[in-house]
């Protein structure tokens, strides 16, 4: 295990991290704020097989899966949701769906 | 060699990233999201963890993306009008705060991570190639293996509860083929 890969993959994927944040908090559209919550779900994907791979465990590539698993699950719920909002709505912006704003 | 092949990866990875996130078109942005996901599968088998890199192509690039670019055509979105003000000032202060994550999580990263490496646990040594992983699976990981297809199934269950077409009343509206 290279140095050089274990903490350039820490810092890519606090990279990718920050800018899936800016991305959930600049975004308009519904689904390009989805698209940002899945690059963050990448970067945790990365951080935790880089460093089972730093320990050399294989459990990182199994809680990956794990990961991916409940990704694909949640895609398809917010997507559903999507496609009921725009029905109702006529578009997808996130500053307006506040019924259930506090 | 090596480390030459490493940045550039890690500056396409990047450049995608920059991509999903300042590109408007949302088709051009799940592309972006695309390139990032391969990139990452790259790096994935430059650790020597072929299975990730192989469901991050298949699951990933393949069945999510594909699910969101069938919404995104489904919903056939355009931009019309300026966000509205108090838009701007949200924007401005989740920046900062986005920043001010970015600067203390590379601090912790600089500071304790590289040490716990270092110093911290002993290093093992397992394979893990497709069998082992495959093997312990279905041995030491079944059980929360066999929960993940219950979360797909109620996932599977929600998303047609949620998107399918109703009338006033509650209910279904089924689609005339003649």
């Amino acid at each position: 295990m290279s140095p050089l890969l274990f903490e350039g993959n820490l810092l890519l994927s606090l990279l990718l991290f920050t800018m899936g944040i800016l991305g959930v908090v600049w975004k308009r559209n519904a689904i390009a704020v989805f698209l940002s919550v899945e690059l963050m779900l990448n970067a945790a994907n990365l951080a935790i097989v880089s460093f089972a791979h730093a320990h050399g465990l294989m459990s990182g590539g199994i809680l990956a899966l794990f990961i991916m698993t409940v990704a694909a699950a949640e895609a398809g719920v917010g997507l559903a949701i999507f496609i009921a909002l725009f029905r109702a709505k006529q578009n997808i912006h996130v500053d307006e769906v506040d019924l259930m704003r506090g | 060699m090596f480390d030459l092949f490493y940045y550039l990866i890690f500056a396409l990875t990047v450049l995608g990233a920059g991509l999903v996130l300042f590109t408007r078109d949302t088709v051009k942005s799940a592309m972006a999201l695309i390139l990032v996901m391969v990139c990452l599968a790259v790096n994935f088998l430059m650790m020597q963890n072929e299975f990730v890199a192989l469901i991050q192509i298949i699951i990933y690039a393949g069945a999510i993306m594909v699910v969101f670019l069938f919404v995104v055509m489904l919903l056939n979105l355009r931009e019309r009008e300026q966000a509205p003000w108090y838009l701007r000032d949200a924007r401005f202060w989740g920046g900062a705060l986005a920043l001010a994550f970015f600067l203390l999580a590379a601090f912790g990263v600089k500071t304790f991570a590289a040490a716990q490496i270092a110093g911290g646990h002993p290093i093992v040594h397992e394979p893990s190639d497709v069998t082992s992983i495959a093997t312990s699976l279905v041995t030491f990981w079944v059980l929360p293996f066999l929960l993940t297809s219950v979360i797909l199934l109620v996932a599977v269950i929600g998303a047609v509860a949620m998107a399918r077409r109703q009338d006033e009343d509650g209910n279904e509206i089924t689609i005339d083929t003649e």
